[in-house]
């Protein structure tokens, strides 16, 4: 084993993107195969913000939005070069990157580089994540089976360092434990021959986590099989299916405005959430001739997700409270495409493809919730939401649909096998804005100069644009139902925001260059750096109250990010009884405010207000006195992770580190929260705490003052996974025909070191710890499990 | 050639996507742009406009707090009432610094241009002449009844008109505006509306503007801009004997609002009440009026009798022969005046045939105070006949010309136009 790492100019398709060959790095005992990803590729943010098992991490991949916790930072994620629902669900929170097991992967692609994002247009502003899946081996069958099985613990859980902390303390206490097993069976069979080629299995895999009577689960069924119809005619099925399971616990995870006291018996709170996802593409490939090929792929990203709640009375304060919701998110996609190689001279080749997309989202939600109270006699427990009135039930159906239709065409221009000229272009017409059409171009440059100046270096340089899709309300107007007038049902309707006609996608403008050296045979070292722009923000400008209506939109704003980014890979000793080999990845990243609305105080972009040209977007903000000012930025200035493999004969070790440095966490105060208008509009300020509030307004319109307790430090180094394995090679192979087989020890989170004062530095998704503990996650365990694999 | 025969299919699929790809049909959810393609939509749009009525005045029990609320002859038990029954109207209570915000009537307005462009652009296949009609005068009445709020509350006021957007109008100017639209609804309103069923109803005329409705707003407006003359003929040609059965009052249905602070039962006994002191002195022993209250000697209270709870009236019929009173005293003509007085206050122990020229204006006033609790209406009449440091003796006449009478601007309202808070108020800050 050792890690696999291919830099730029590799090969003629994959400039300037990292490729983590999967069976080379440490899995992960978490579920999402972005933790298996995390610490192995410079510039990928993967931020283990919670212990609830089953939810996806923070990925950021050179992403920014103007609004930090917006989901727009994420990354693009593909099958095969094929689009999937990435992003949690709402109503389940179960991550779509869990529907698969790191075994069925061969290797991630994580595409940074603008030459290569600009050919996905507005998908891929925030780069994207290629998740390579193994196919079917030559040969008329191979099985191979791998399980671990081992446990979650919290490593010196001291309950005062838990975010929670001061509130429901008991019932939390009560509720977390070490022990929760967490454990995964696979099996995969595989073919291949003259006809194609064949992959299928099944997969099981459970985590019980931190919190008892919670916990995930995973079952899938997958297919991966490449069938040649003739010599030139190909095509090409892909089929996951995966059941998801999450469990929920009130003192665990439920919303901390819950009313007090807390319950210490739970057995009668339900929160049942369920996916079932389902990834699935048909390709078609035509080789015409050697030089001329025509491809088209359909692709279903599809998952159905609901969640069921029951809160009894006990916590309620004599209501129940029962929930039901469903949502489907659908995204079906047609891309066809011609390719076409073309040689002028032996020295100059054009590889050019031209092509179209069709993209449409589909998402759907019903939801019936309701509170009762409680009727003399009833049980606590038993009674079940009956009153369906409008007065106790709410419903909602809502459905959302978006379509993009895209053409584009790439064209590599290699020069002596030296230089390499990527020119993209890409439009894509969406269905949601008037003006309809929007053109994202790239050129980038590669250059090896080994063989002309005889130095082992590799420089590129690419420029490009992608987009931003803005939120469907800005472009689709809104029409509210104000209450019943008379009679019951005559509802009043008015047109409160017509369609913002001047609604566009965010412009993103991204330069790279880089630096790639071959130090020696065994050692590469290579430096990245972008800057990217984003430009023409939709946000709301508030209107004086004589108006009728609070806002219109406007378009403006400008924001950066640019940062460096490290690698280094070495093979520092091969021998055959021995090696070690070694990767170190820094990012360093820097964004700031370019340019902002004038007025912004009168926008909905005030929460900037206090930053200058130059400041961080993600500075942290708040009042001292009566003056806004910075105190903090939520965002690490740097992040990576140093990975070490050591063989020594048939045994292997693994150790990967990851850290962060130079992010703040403010954290509110518990009991610093006070109703402006009862401290005449003047924080009071505490002794013990930082002289900082932030101000918030309530459903009825009050004004909130929120003390700021401490600003803490939460740099970290962590242990991120390690792992101990022994190859019995082919030592078993005469005995009992068996090809391979390893069995591992692997533990995961199992030390961390901090300033932080809580439990997990990373656990506050915002950088604000808040009072009632929104965006903040639950203690992160470490865990332990024995494995073996075994190929047949 | 095998493959070749997939070329159609796969360019089929290709254009099939490009014609509906940029489309998108919804299900499930109402959206801006063509949505009012039809005159029940339209109609759900007018009705936004009565509940955006609804909300101005209802809030925060607004429409008392501008009116008998603030003069003490009724009560509302919470807590802000005291502030407002003081004068305090520049307190740090937020609740009386919601009733200082004009927000909610700008609504009103903004809901019944976005009506009139609706109208404009419906044709002929979406709606009928009748229905045309019905809707703008609604419209405009809307409007129009928005702009007098508006004046009667705050004096001088901003534009909220396409024209001159966020231009300050004076308060008669915003008044003369009104009475134009007013003017125009009323030629355009119905007696009586029909509903769903195609049968006149007397329930759904009550809670929408109507030509009685629009005819009283007109005279009111008239009155205001002190045209006593017109507003005499206005009352005069509309009200004739002819028309006396199609008569219908004009108040607010209540209902549930999205915005849950809106009172659903706004003259709630337990909520709106008057001090038995002040209903003594306004109903002296022997005054039949008094029967409109319940007495509770108990809580020493009066409480309004509501006899139709669906609806909160807003003009009621027994003013009109108060307007017809008002507009011939203020047009010259005292014994046609007397006249309406007397058949407006029947039951009143007073001998009103014997009024003059000077005493004429203390009986209207004393008797519109006596006829029209819980519409809302004392501070407007008391400012209409100048007697409001007569009544709220907290003010000083140099007071009441500085501008204490209205409202104080919120800091909202005095955002984006050009008003200032006037003098009274800015000195009270």
């Amino acid at each position: 084993m050792f890690l696999f790492l291919a830099s730029a100019g590799a090969a003629m398709n994959a400039h300037a993107q990292d490729t983590l060959v999967v069976d080379s790095v440490i899995s992960s005992n978490r579920s999402g195969i972005e933790n298996t990803l995390l610490g192995n590729i410079a510039g990928l943010r993967v931020k283990s913000w919670t212990g609830t098992p089953g939810v996806q991490s923070t990925i950021n991949l050179r992403g920014l939005n103007i609004d930090p916790t917006d989901k727009s930072t994420m990354p693009l994620i593909l099958i095969d070069g094929i689009p999937m629902i990435g992003s949690p669900s709402d109503v389940t929170g179960i991550n779509p990157l869990s529907y698969f097991s790191a075994d069925q992967v061969e290797r991630i692609e994580v595409i940074k580089n603008i030459d290569l994002l600009a050919a996905y247009g507005v998908q891929a502003p925030n780069g994207a994540i290629n998740i390579v899946m193994k196919e079917g081996k030559s040969g008329a069958i191979h099985v191979r089976a791998n399980a671990f099985a081992g446990a979650n613990f919290v490593p010196n859980n001291d309950y005062k360092k838990d975010a929670f902390y001061n509130f429901n303390n008991m019932a939390r206490r009560d509720v977390y434990g070490n022990g929760g097993i967490v454990n995964e069976q696979n099996v995969m069979v595989d073919g291949g021959g003259d006809f194609g080629s064949y992959l299928f299995g099944l997969s099981n895999y459970q985590d019980k986590g931190y919190i008892k009577d919670s916990g995930f689960g995973r079952q899938s069924l997958f297919l991966n099989a490449k069938y040649n119809i003739s010599p030139k005619f190909s095509a090409h099925f892909y089929n996951n299916l995966a059941l998801t399971s999450r469990n929920g616990r009130y003192a665990g995870e439920f919303n901390r405005e819950l009313p007090l006291p807390v319950i210490n018996d739970e057995g009668f709170v339900m929160d049942k959430k369920r996916n079932v996802g389902l990834v699935s593409f048909v390709g078609l490939n035509y080789q015409f001739n050697p030089a001329f090929k025509a491809s088209t792929v359909a692709s279903l990203s599809y998952e159905a997700a609901s969640r069921d709640v029951f809160v009894p009375s006990t916590v309620l304060n004599g209501n129940v409270y029962a929930a039901s919701v469903t949502s489907k998110r659908q995204l079906i996609t047609i891309n066809t495409s011609v390719n076409y190689l073309h040689q002028f001279t032996d020295w100059l080749k054009l590889d050019m493809t031209l092509g179209n997309e069709l993209r449409t989202n589909d998402d759907r939600l019903t939801s019936v919730d309701g509170q009762r109270s409680l009727e003399s006699g009833g049980s606590n427990f038993v009674k079940v939401v009956t009153g369906y009135n409008a007065n106790q039930v709410n419903a909602l159906s809502d459905h959302e649909m978006e379509k993009i239709f895209s053409f584009y065409g790439k064209w590599n221009w290699n020069y002596k096998e030296d230089l390499d000229i990527n020119m993209v272009l890409r439009t894509d017409g969406s269905s949601f804005y008037k003006n309809k059409w929007a053109l994202y171009p790239a050129l980038g440059v590669h250059y090896n100069l080994k063989n002309t100046l005889n130095i082992p270096v590799k420089a590129n340089v690419a420029y490009g644009k992608t987009g931003i899709l803005s939120r469907p309300e800005t472009y689709r107007g809104q029409l509210s139902g104000y209450g019943d007038y008379y009679g019951g049902n005559e509802l009043g309707v008015g047109l409160l925001y017509p369609a913002f006609a001047d609604a566009k996608s965010i412009g993103v403008y991204q330069l790279d260059a880089g630096l790639s050296f071959d130090i020696n045979s065994s050692i590469n070292f290579s430096v990245n750096y972008f800057n990217k722009i984003y430009k023409d923000f939709t946000y709301q400008r508030y209107l004086p109250n004589i108006s009728g209506i609070d806002y219109e939109y406007e378009t403006g704003g400008s924001i950066g990010l640019s940062g460096f980014e490290f690698n280094l890979d070495g093979k520092w000793i091969h021998t055959r009884d021995f090696s070690w080999t070694t990767n170190l990845n820094v990012a360093a990243y820097k964004n700031k405010v370019r340019s902002l609305p004038a007025d912004i105080q009168n926008t909905s972009l005030a929460y900037l207000g206090a930053l200058s040209k130059g400041d961080a977007v993600t500075s942290l903000i708040a009042y001292e006195g009566n003056q806004q000012k910075v105190i903090g930025n939520s965002e690490a200035k740097g992040f990576g992770g140093i990975s070490n493999t050591w063989r020594y004969k048939n045994i292997s070790a693994d150790v990967m580190i990851s850290y962060a440095w130079g992010a703040d966490v403010a954290a509110q105060s518990f009991t610093s929260t006070y109703f402006a208008d009862q401290v005449s509009n003047n924080f009071p300020l505490k002794s013990a705490e930082t002289p900082y509030y932030t101000t918030s307004t309530d459903a009825t319109g009050r004004t909130i003052y929120q003390g700021i307790s401490n600003i803490e430090n939460a740099s970290f180094v962590r242990l991120n996974k390690a792992a101990l394995t022994y190859h019995f090679g082919s030592s078993l192979n005469r005995l009992l025909s068996i090809s391979d087989m390893q069995v591992f020890v692997r533990g995961d989170n199992l030390i961390t070191l901090s300033k932080y004062s809580g439990l997990n530095p990373e656990e506050n998704i915002t950088g604000i710890r808040k009072r009632d503990l929104s965006y903040t996650g639950t203690p992160l365990p470490a865990s332990l499990v024995l494995g073996l694999k075994l190929v047949l | 050639m095998k493959f070749w025969k997939l070329i159609p299919v796969v360019l089929l699929c290709v254009l099939t996507s490009c014609k509906d790809s940029l489309t998108t049909d919804l299900d499930n959810r109402t959206v801006a742009e063509g949505y009012y393609d039809s005159a029940q939509k339209i109609e759900q749009a007018v009705v936004g406009g009565y509940v955006d009525l609804r909300r101005a005045l209802l809030a925060n029990y607004a429409w008392l707090m501008y009116g008998e609320a603030r003069t003490g002859d009724l009560t509302v038990t919470v807590n802000y009432q005291q502030a407002v029954a003081t004068q305090k109207l520049t307190s740090d209570d937020r609740y009386v610094k919601q009733l200082t915000d004009w927000g909610y009537f700008y609504d009103v307005i903004k809901d019944a241009n976005d009506l009139l462009n609706i109208i404009n652009k419906a044709d002929a296949s979406i709606l009928n002449n009748n229905q045309r009609n019905l809707f703008k005068g609604e419209a405009l009445a809307l409007k129009s009844s928005a702009y007098f709020y508006l004046a009667r509350i705050w004096g001088d006021i901003p534009s909220a008109e396409k024209s001159n957007f966020g231009v300050r109008l004076s308060n008669q100017d915003a008044v003369k505006m009104a009475a134009a639209w007013a003017l125009e609804a009323k030629g355009l309103l119905p007696w009586m509306l029909i509903n769903d069923d195609g049968i006149e109803s007397v329930s759904l005329t009550n809670i929408r503007f109507n030509k009685t409705a629009a005819t009283s707003l007109l005279a009111q407006e008239q009155l205001w801009l002190g045209n006593g003359q017109n507003a005499y003929d206005v009352l005069n040609n509309t009200f004739t004997a002819a028309t006396a059965d199609s008569l219908s009052a004009f108040g607010l249905s209540v209902g549930a609002d999205r915005r849950t602070e809106i009172p659903q039962n706004p003259l709630d006994e337990k909520v709106v009440r008057m001090p038995l002191e002040r209903f003594n002195t306004i109903y002296p022993t022997g005054d039949t009026r008094r029967n409109m209250f319940n007495i509770s000697t108990a809580d020493n209270t009066a409480t309004l009798i509501i006899s139709n709870k669906d609806m909160l009236e807003l003009l009621p019929l027994r003013e009109i022969n108060l307007l017809f009173a008002e507009a011939a005293w203020r047009g010259g003509h005292l014994s046609e005046a007397k006249t309406y007085l007397i058949k407006a206050a029947a039951g009143a122990k007073e001998d009103y045939s014997t009024l003059s020229e000077t005493t004429f204006a203390d009986a209207l006033l004393t008797e519109r105070r006596r006829m029209l609790p819980g519409t809302g209406q004392r501070v407007f009449d008391l400012i209409r006949f100048g007697k409001v440091s007569t009544f709220i003796p907290v003010f000083t006449e140099a007071d009441v010309q500085n501008g204490a009478a209205y409202w104080p601007l919120s800091a909202n309202s005095l955002k984006g136009n050009s008003l200032s808070q006037n003098s009274y108020w800015l000195s009270k800050n």
